[in-house]
């Protein structure tokens, strides 16, 4: 269940690559091909205008999970200035304090776009007119898997496991 | 006060190392608070900047490179630049020039170009006769001219920024990559005849057209890019997919070398770049927002006003504000930070925005690999083994030749105009 759970917004960000590349493709099937043979063929043309909206909506749900999943893969660009210096507790202190920082950047994204997505949820989008709520919880989830993936940090920071250091700039 | 306080916040984050995004996001918090705006700013402008049509093209080409190098592609363009430079004294240096403007067509992000490169150019150099030294300063360099070659990731991001078209942009790349490379190119010709570098024998034109086969495939991507922006066939994003599809099938039709695992591991590593990229940009619009507000870009406009004289003293003294920043921050959170402040007042000087683009492109690609802390250099002398001060004797002539090269691009600026005012696309 554990695995899961992990699993699920990993496979999510690696479909939403694969989905949004696919919409583009589509768009540019339905542009440069389906669109000339309707206006040869005289009928009428088959509406792409979907295609920027869909993408742009895969795009934003792909960044708040990715973001998030990033804190976990510590792929965030960081400096690394002088801490590298202190000593291996100051060191995790450091890091504890680094990661209760980015929880709470998370929740307080979470909180944020949970009241716009309440605002805006009436609204919808011209082409598709989806709401345009779903643009704002996107950034509900990923806030709160940020603060899940950074609380998940510190737990392994407390038990002396270290945390992902593998990716980061 | 909302300003310095701002600042303390975000200094003393970067010195404990927070990321970088967190960073700004905690000190835009702060000024936010502090300035008595509506907290509702940062979310709202976070989703509003990363929902966006360009920056759509970033995940097809992170993807579509990272394909493109799990299927070998940079081993045959290495094979190429070898077969068509390496024949003369210091060839293998040049070919590594070479093989950097190519392998910067296929590859978005420059630490995976580094690390290419690196893995598949350091020892050949050094089997050569090449010092470690001389390989890792020809591949930094190298990479460092490739920031300005398409589909470079940061492109697309200064193409938001600063709301010019991407496609305009890419084209804008070729011309000023190709004027830093020739004088890297010189360079290595009088190093090598001072220094006695081996050179490999001529090759037979049956070796010279094997190599041109085998590197056919990557090769499309740059005749795609410029020919269908040239044309103004597509779009920017809509090159990425394409580009993406090509890869892909590449992948599994004809190199039949990458597993579907592996893509799907490809797409997962490319959306978490993605997303280190363009949330980045999303959480520095909140910073910039309160920047703007408080008339921080003014403030900018009065310290710059001395070198706003002549173009080419005001785009010096901005690029070297940029390599420094690039150096320290990185090139992506140098560009989000600086460029939206000093970009108006380039406008309101005159300077076409696609030649201040350019300009800030290269210097950022030299910031990253600027000694002692730009990332990209630790990266190559990680591969070499070596350390900055040992390395620092002999880069220094390339860093001079990366300079000489962005002074011409500075000062001339039709080289970055020509090929986008000869498709029509800037006047």
């Amino acid at each position: 269940m554990a695995k899961l759970i992990s699993f699920t917004p990993k496979f999510i960000v690696g479909f939403l690559v694969l989905f949004s590349i696919s919409v583009m493709l589509c768009g540019v099937f339905l542009r440069y091909v389906m669109l000339p043979i309707t206006d040869w063929m005289d009928v009428d043309p088959v509406n792409f205008f979907w295609v920027e909206e869909v993408g742009e909506l895969a795009l934003t749900w792909l960044v708040m999970i990715g973001a998030a999943l990033g804190v976990a893969e510590n792929s965030h660009f960081y400096l690394t200035v002088f801490t590298h210096k202190l000593s291996a507790a100051a060191q995790r202190r450091m890091a504890i304090l680094n990661q209760l920082i980015i929880a709470s950047f998370g929740a307080l994204i979470a909180w944020i776009c949970f009241k716009l997505f309440t605002l805006n949820s009436g609204l919808t989008s011209p082409a598709l007119e989806i709401s345009l709520g779903l643009f704002y919880v996107s950034a509900t989830f990923g806030g709160i898997l940020m603060a899940l993936q950074a609380g998940g940090n510190i737990r392994r920071l407390h038990t002396g496991e270290q945390p992902n250091t593998a990716g980061g700039h | 006060m909302v300003l310095i306080s701002m600042g303390i916040v975000f200094v003393i984050a970067l010195l404990i190392s927070l990321p970088i995004v967190f960073s700004l996001g905690a000190s835009a918090v702060v000024g936010l608070v502090l300035g008595g705006y509506p907290l509702q700013q940062l979310g709202s402008t976070i989703i509003s900047a990363s929902q966006s049509w360009v920056l759509l093209a970033i995940p097809s080409f992170i993807f579509a490179g990272s394909v493109m190098e799990k299927c070998g592609m940079s081993q045959a363009l290495v094979e190429l630049a070898r077969a068509m430079v390496g024949w003369v004294r210091g060839g293998l240096g040049m070919s590594v020039i070479v093989v950097s403007y190519f392998f910067s067509d296929i590859c978005g992000s420059k630490m995976a170009e580094v690390s290419a490169l690196s893995s598949a150019l350091m020892d050949p150099l050094k089997k050569s006769g090449y010092r470690a030294e001389d390989a890792a300063s020809l591949i930094s360099a190298g990479t460092a001219m490739g920031m300005l070659v398409p589909p470079a990731i940061f492109m697309i991001v200064i193409s938001a920024v600063t709301n010019q078209s991407a496609v305009t942009l890419f084209l804008a790349g070729f011309i000023p990559a190709a004027t830093i490379g020739v004088c890297l190119c010189l360079l290595v010709l009088i190093q090598a005849h001072v220094l006695g570098w081996p050179k490999d024998s001529r090759p037979s034109f049956v070796r010279l057209a094997k190599a041109f086969k085998n590197a056919a495939v990557p090769l499309v991507i740059p005749v795609v890019i410029l020919g269908g922006f040239y044309m103004g066939a597509f779009t920017a994003t809509e090159a990425g997919a394409i580009v993406a599809l090509y890869s892909l099938l590449a992948a599994k039709l004809y190199y039949r070398n990458v597993t579907w695992r592996e893509i799907c591991s490809i797409a997962y590593q490319s959306g978490i770049m993605t997303a280190s990229v363009i949330f980045l940009l999303a959480v520095a619009t909140v910073f910039q927002y309160i920047l703007g507000v408080s008339g921080v870009p003014q403030l900018f406009a009065k310290i710059l006003a001395p070198l706003e004289a002549y173009h080419w003293t005001f785009l010096l003294g901005v690029a070297l504000i940029t390599m420094l920043f690039g150096m320290v921050l990185e090139g992506l959170p140098a560009a989000v930070v600086l460029i939206p402040v000093v970009y108006p007042i380039a406008v309101k000087l005159g300077i076409h925005p696609i030649h201040f683009d350019i300009v800030q492109t290269a210097a950022v690609g030299i910031g990253l690999f600027l000694p002692p802390m730009g990332v990209g250099l630790l990266m190559a002398l990680k591969f070499a083994n070596i350390g900055v001060a040992q390395h620092f004797k002999y880069y220094w002539p390339y860093l001079l030749a990366l300079f000489v090269g962005l002074m011409l691009i500075i000062t001339i600026p039709e080289l970055s105009l020509m090929l986008p005012r000869s498709a029509g696309l800037v006047k």
